[in-house]
Formats: structure tokens, sequence, C-alpha cells
């Protein structure tokens, strides 16, 4: 197991310069740079030479490279060129925001996932089933965005329960406030979740084991937690991870209907504005969360099925 | 009797108390609803409108815009005078102005940021006091600025944003090396003497606004401006949900209202829906090059320039975007620009006149032509739409090209664009700044366009040193003939800054050159 350990870390470094490399390319493959971006229409020639030379964008692309890993090299990420900021300490402030927006909406999508799918699972075709998987669709197949301004629409707006966006001060005000964009990103995943789950629960439920297990007389409920959800875990579990990328992603939209200062919508708004540094650290900073949260869930399947980590 | 005074005397305190409740009300924090946050907060080094439109509540100028942004008042400054030959700007700085710090204003401080702002290669903004020589200061707090050239503009220049005065020894005092490596400290914390303090900064979420204590300005009470307390922003890029917040009575105010929803907010209780007039402008940039990427360019004949001006309908496109609030152009410069000649709507729409000069152009079947449109903006697509089944009846076949905004600016700045949508805000009460940008060739050849007109060029060059006004006047009357004639752009539409406020806010305006303004604003208790 510990071996399995060393093994998936050791995979990650490669993963991390790759996309190093890739991310320093491609946005500047983009057509535009930053000081057009800075600048707009009012630039002039002369402002425009005089601030890419300020800003270093005039060498070549393998000198800017060098440099650019010299720098990540003694952890430095450079300085955005839009907000003027170390991007270290630009990730420190929005990066926390998108993690504890995604953990919430995987907490909830969690919490509702389950249950519900061993409710469904163990009746499954009749109305309960019916009920809770014509719910998840609905929750499935509306774009974020709507689903979001909906919850503030109804329960923000007109009940008042929730505040209409915004991010608060304090840690309970930041949970107060990330309640519905968290809820509007954890429906669709719950209904993955919950859809993968209730067909594993009712694949298990009857295999052989389980049958034999409850021929012995062990109580239902001992069979499906010990027997039962352990194995229909296995799978979900994978998506799980998977879906985490997905979600950052989903962020993007949910911070800016929200009105949250997360990372995501700083990555939007740093790619539109070419502000490379920015978009490199960023993406190295997201790149590190989701293999992180790779790693874990294969320490996770690796516990749940022992076979994983052979 | 006694009942009859007792009676006399609780009207008395009646009216007393309803006088009193017609003096404006001081106290309170203003919620303002930003579409997007500020970038970098110095004067001379910024670039984006979204720190030019809120500067002027941290940092004052030696004069302030007025009201209608078309003309300056007394600022840092009480006085100023032109000397007769033009050379010599003489001003007087008001006694016993202090910084938000509380240390006060000094003619070096004055010496110092003007020369900073005017330093050529120090931002982008140089140019607007290029003509600026020297300046020296006395005890007194007289400042003379001595110019290298007559510049007629170089009084409205001195309430522009990047003139703004700064605290010399609290920057100098900044850690970094270099006058941009200062900036980046000082900004994180500005310092100024405008009528607010800056307090906090969430970068993305919120932006906290004190009131300065030292400010020198009075209110309508007889004691110093500004009434509020503060001035929170709030950033929140979502239309849809800045309107909502407007709505649940989060906010006191928020901008860049779209359109569409003007009509339903001017109707909802509690919420002023504003329309400020402004000096922002809508056209389409033609690039009229002999040939464009190698190929033959229509564009290069005025005919067809105006042939696509006079086939497109600016009122439906007016009632199509701006939901019927945009008013058709005059001239290139807005109607709120000082010096703009326009008498009436140029090309009014006539499809006839349109189809005769695309014919006496050469093309009578008209051509295939793309225009650059900024990808996800509703107001850019509509117009690029409209126009497209509009030139349609010319013949013309208009494909849209979606791009961002870097890749449009690149394409824009190398020539390699036929047509671009473009949008055009003023930073100064003059006609100079936008005159230099669209006609006169030596800035960015005339919007990127590859139009000279060797006239204008000169004319432009004369506007620069004459001072007698309607000299001045008669040379930018002439300057627009020239370009509305048959300059590089298709005339769309001026539109106003749609802000909504809550019916509690009195006196915050938003002037024609954007500027946010909070200095008298007050909330009704």
């Amino acid at each position: 197991m510990s071996l399995f350990f060393l093994r998936r870390l050791l995979q990650l470094i490669p993963t991390f310069m790759f996309i190093l490399v890739v991310v320093f390319v491609l946005v500047r493959l983009l057509p535009g740079d930053p000081t057009s971006a800075i600048l707009g229409d009012r630039a002039k020639d002369a402002d425009v030479a005089r601030i890419n030379h300020d800003l270093g964008l005039d060498r070549s692309i393998p000198v800017q490279f060098l440099l650019f890993l010299k720098s990540v090299a003694t952890g430095d990420l450079g300085t955005s060129i839009q907000l003027k900021l170390p991007v270290t300490s630009l990730i420190a402030q929005r990066l926390p925001v998108t993690v504890m927006l995604t953990v919430m909406s995987a907490l909830m999508a969690v919490a509702m996932a389950v249950p519900l799918a061993f409710v469904a699972a163990l009746r499954r075709d009749d109305a309960a089933d019916s009920v809770i998987r014509g719910a998840f669709q609905v929750g499935l197949s509306m774009p974020v965005f709507y689903l979001g301004l909906i919850l503030l629409t109804v329960f923000g707006a007109r009940l008042g329960w929730f505040p209409v966006g915004g991010y608060g001060d304090g840690f309970l005000d930041h949970l107060y406030h990330l309640f519905l964009p968290a809820f509007s990103l954890a429906l669709s995943l719950a209904a993955i979740l919950m859809r993968n789950l209730r067909a594993s629960i009712i694949g298990v439920v009857g295999a052989e084991y389980v049958v034999f297990a409850r021929s012995k007389g062990i109580a239902p409920r001992v069979i499906l937690l010990r027997h039962v959800l352990r194995s229909a875990l296995i799978s979900t579990v994978a998506l799980f991870g998977l879906s985490i990328g997905t979600l950052l992603g989903g962020a993007v939209i949910t911070e800016t209907v929200f009105a949250i200062p997360g990372a995501g919508r700083l990555m939007i708004d740093s790619i539109y504005g070419r502000d490379y540094p920015v978009v490199q650290g960023m993406t190295m900073a997201l790149a590190v969360l989701v293999s992180l949260t790779f790693f874990l869930t294969d320490i996770v399947a690796a516990w749940l099925d022992p076979r994983v980590a052979r | 009797m006694k009942i009859a005074s007792l009676a006399a005397l609780a009207a008395a305190f009646l009216v007393s108390g309803s006088i009193a409740g017609h003096a404006t009300d001081r106290g309170g924090v203003m919620t303002y609803g930003r579409y997007a946050d500020s970038l970098f907060l110095d004067p001379v080094l910024n670039d984006a409108n979204v720190d030019i439109w809120i500067l002027s509540n941290i940092y004052d100028t030696l004069l302030l815009p007025t009201d209608d942004g078309q003309g300056v008042q007394a600022g840092l400054a009480t006085e100023w005078k032109v000397s007769d030959d033009g050379m010599t700007v003489t001003l007087k700085l008001r006694q016993g102005i202090r910084f938000s710090d509380g240390s006060p204003i000094t003619p070096d401080d004055v010496i110092w940021s003007l020369k900073r702002a005017a330093k050529p290669d120090n931002g982008i903004w140089g140019f607007l006091v290029s003509a600026i020589k020297d300046i020296t200061g006395a005890a007194d707090g007289t400042i003379v600025i001595t110019l290298n050239r007559a510049d007629p503009s170089i009084i409205p220049a001195l309430s522009v944003f990047n003139t703004a005065i700064m605290p010399q020894k609290l920057f100098e005092a900044m850690p970094g090396a270099t006058d941009a490596d200062k900036a980046k400290a000082f900004a994180e914390h500005p310092v100024g003497s405008g009528p607010f303090m800056f307090a906090s900064w969430e970068r993305g979420a919120t932006m906290k606004l004190v009131k300065n204590p030292y400010y020198w300005a009075m209110g309508d009470d007889g004691k110093p401006l500004p009434y509020l307390d503060g001035v929170t922003f709030e950033v929140i890029p979502d239309d849809a949900t800045r309107i909502l917040r407007m709505q649940s009575g989060e906010l006191d105010g928020a901008e860049f209202i779209p359109y569409a929803r003007v009509a339903e907010l001017k109707a909802a209780a509690g919420i002023d829906m504003q329309l400020y007039p402004s000096t922002k402008i809508e056209y389409v940039t033609l690039n009229v090059r002999p040939q464009v990427e190698g190929k033959d360019n229509p564009l290069s004949n005025p005919k067809v320039r105006q042939a696509l001006n006079y086939a497109t309908n600016k009122e439906a496109i007016i009632q199509i975007v701006t939901m019927g609030v945009g008013t058709p152009m005059k001239s290139f410069m807005s109607s709120a620009t000082p010096l703009n000649s326009g008498k009436g709507p140029l090309y009014p729409f006539d499809l006839a006149k349109a189809k005769a000069l695309m014919t006496e152009a050469g093309y009578p079947n008209g051509f295939p032509i793309n225009l650059l449109v900024l990808a996800g903006n509703q107001d850019e697509t509509g117009i690029g739409t409209a126009l497209q089944q509009m030139w349609a009846a010319v013949g013309v076949k208009l494909e849209l090209q979606q791009v961002d905004n870097a890749s449009r600016t690149d394409l824009y700045r190398t020539g390699k664009f036929s047509m671009r949508l473009g949008a055009w805000t003023d930073d100064i009460a003059d006609p100079s700044e936008i005159t230099s940008y669209f006609a006169y060739s030596p800035t960015i050849e005339s919007q990127h366009s590859g139009w000279k007109s060797a006239e204008a060029d000169k004319l432009f060059e004369a506007t620069q040193g004459e001072r007698d006004p309607a000299k001045r006047a008669a040379q930018y009357a002439k300057i627009q003939d020239i370009h509305n004639a048959d300059g590089p752009m298709v005339f769309l539409y001026e539109s106003p800054y749609p802000v909504a406020l809550s019916k509690k806010v009195k006196g915050f305006i938003q002037i024609p050159l954007g500027n946010n303004i909070f200095r008298a604003t007050s909330l009704t208790k």
C-alpha cells in the first residue's frame, strides 16, 4: 500500500511539468497580448513597445520560458500584469474561496446522493424511485447559471433567507453566503452520483455474497452498510474524483452569477486580459488541487477495494 | 390663550422640524454595485475605466470637471489664470488643504504630482499634459505652470484624473526602486485628498471608502462634505444578480443596467432609474486602406462608406439595442463634447441614396465583408445582426466574426480587419482627445483605419496652439465636417449611462466623462 502511495505521488511530478509547459505555450498562442488587453484600443505604438519591454514580452519565447522556470523554482510565480499583485498572493486570496465552494458543494452532493440512491435502489421502480430520479434529472438538465438565478430570486430576493450573492465577512458568514451557490453546483453532481450509486447498489444487492449474508440472518442495516455500500461505492468514488474537475469548472459560472471573488472568476478575467503570469500560476494551483483530489480518491478507492493498490 | 400659544409653539416646532427635514441628511454608507472591480488605483499609471471612473473620489485635482462635463470648477486650486500669450498658467492653492492622512498639501506635492503626470513614458496619459514644460511653486500657494506651447486644453487637463495631487513624501517612502514599483505599493493603500479615503479592498468583491475628515468643500449645512460616512463598492459582474440585489434593497445604486431592463426599473417602486448624459458613442470603424491583407478593399472608396452610412437605419438600431434611450450621432464626437458642431443627425436612413452611391462606386451588387464583434457581448451582437440585414439591401454580405477583446485589439492595431464595432468615452472636457484619435492621423492612424486627411491633420495641429476660442471652434467645426463627410466611420448612436439608484439616494451623479461623483451624495433617512 505504501509503495502504491509513493508511486502515485511520483507520478504527479511529470504531470505538473507537462502542465507547466502546456500552459506556458498555450496562453501565448492566443491571439493578442497582455499589452493589447490592458491598453485597449487607445494604445499608441510607442506605449505598446515600452510596456512590452517592461514586461519582458519582447524577449524570445524560450528565454521567457527559462526565466519562468527559474522563478517557479524559487517559488515566485511572477506579478499579475493587470492587478500588479504577486500571483502567489492572488492565489492565496482567491483559491481558498473556490476550494470552500467546491468542498461545500461536494459535501452537499454526497449528502443528497448517498441516502437517496439507497432509497431509489431499494424501492426500485416504485413512486419514490421515480420522484427522486425525476427531480435529479431536472437538476442535471438545468444550466447552473439559470438554476443559480432562480435560487437567488426565490430564496434571496423574495424570501430573504439568503443574501443575494456576495461572499460576506468571516468564516460563518462565508458559509452562509456560499450556501446557495454550493447548492446550485451540488445538484448536478448529486444527480450523477445518485444515478451511478443507485445502479451499483442494484447490482450489488443481487450479488451472491449479499444473498448469502442475508441467509445467515445478518441484520439488513449491517448488510447494507458493511457489504453493499462498500462495494457499490467503488465506482462512485472514482466518478466523484473525476467530477471535482468539472465542479471547479462550474465554479467559474457560479462565481460570476453569485458575485463570489473566487479563483474561477479571476482565471476568466486573466485569460481575457492575457495576464500570462496569473493564468500560469492559477492553472498550476488548480492542477495541484485536482491532482491531489485524484490522489485522495485513489487512496480511498484502494481502501475500499485493496485490489486497486496491487 | 394658553392652549393657543402651546398650539402655536407646537406648530413652530413642526415647521422647524420640517425645515430641518429638507436639509441634506448626513451619515450612512452607500453601497454601490459595480460590474467589474478596479485594477490599479494609481492616477498616472492606470489604464482602465474601472479605475478612472472612481479615482476622483479618492484623489483630488487642482480643478474639477463641472457636472455637465463641459467645463471646470475650483478644486484644490481656487483661482486659475492663463497668461495673455498662453504660455503660463498661474493657480492659487486653497488655504489649509490636507491629504486624508492629515498632512498638509504643499506646493511641492503639486509640482511633483504634475511632473510625474507629464513625464513621457510614464503611463499612457502623458499626452494630455504634454504641453507642460516646468512648474514652480511659492510658499503662499501660488503655482506657476510654464508651457512649451500655448495649449488651449491645459485648463481642462488640470481636472483630469492623471493630474491628481498625491502626497510626494508618502509615495517616495514606499518600498521599491522605481516609480512603477513604488506605485504598486502605494496603490494598495492610496492616500489622496478626495472626499473619501481608501479603507479596505477585498479584490474582486468589495472596496470600502470612508469619509475624508479633511475634505475642503462645504455642504449646504455649512459643514464639510461629504454627507456620507462612506461608500462601499460591491463587485457583481452578472447584470441580473446586480439588479436583483438592487431590487432586494441590498444595494443603494447599481451601474451599467442593461438597456433592456431600464423600462422595468423605471416602473419599480423605490428605484430611481437614471440615464446620465454621457460622451459615449457607438460606431463602426472602417479600414479604408486600398488593400486589406492583400485584397482590394471596397471601403477605401468614400462613396461606399457614405452608402453604408445611408443604408444604416440608426433609429431602428437605437430601438433594438438601446430600447430607444440612445440618440443618433451628429458628429464623430458626442453631443456632450465641447465644440461639437453637429447640426442634425448624420446620414439619415435613405436606401435609394445608398443604392445610388454603391452603383456610382462601382458596386451595384455589393460585396462580401466581415465585421469584428466582441464575443458574448449582447449589444454588439445585436448591432451586428441588424447591420447584416440592413446592408443586405445594398448587396453587402456581412459576416460577423466573433472575437474576444485582446484578439480584436490585436487585429485592429495591426490593420488586419475590415470593420469593427467600437465605443468611446472622453476623458477630458475638451475635443482634443477624441479628435487626436479619430481625425488626426499621426496618433493612431485615425482609429487604425488608415484614413488620413492632410487638411484635418493641419487643422488639428493649428488647434493645439489656438488661443482665440472662436477660431478654435471654427477649426474644430471644419475637422468635423471633413471627417463626417468621408471619414472611416459608420455612425451609430450616442447613449447615456444607465444607473439604478435607491430613491433614498440624493445628489449622486455620473458626469458625461464617466466619473462617479459621490462627494455631495446623501442617503435620506
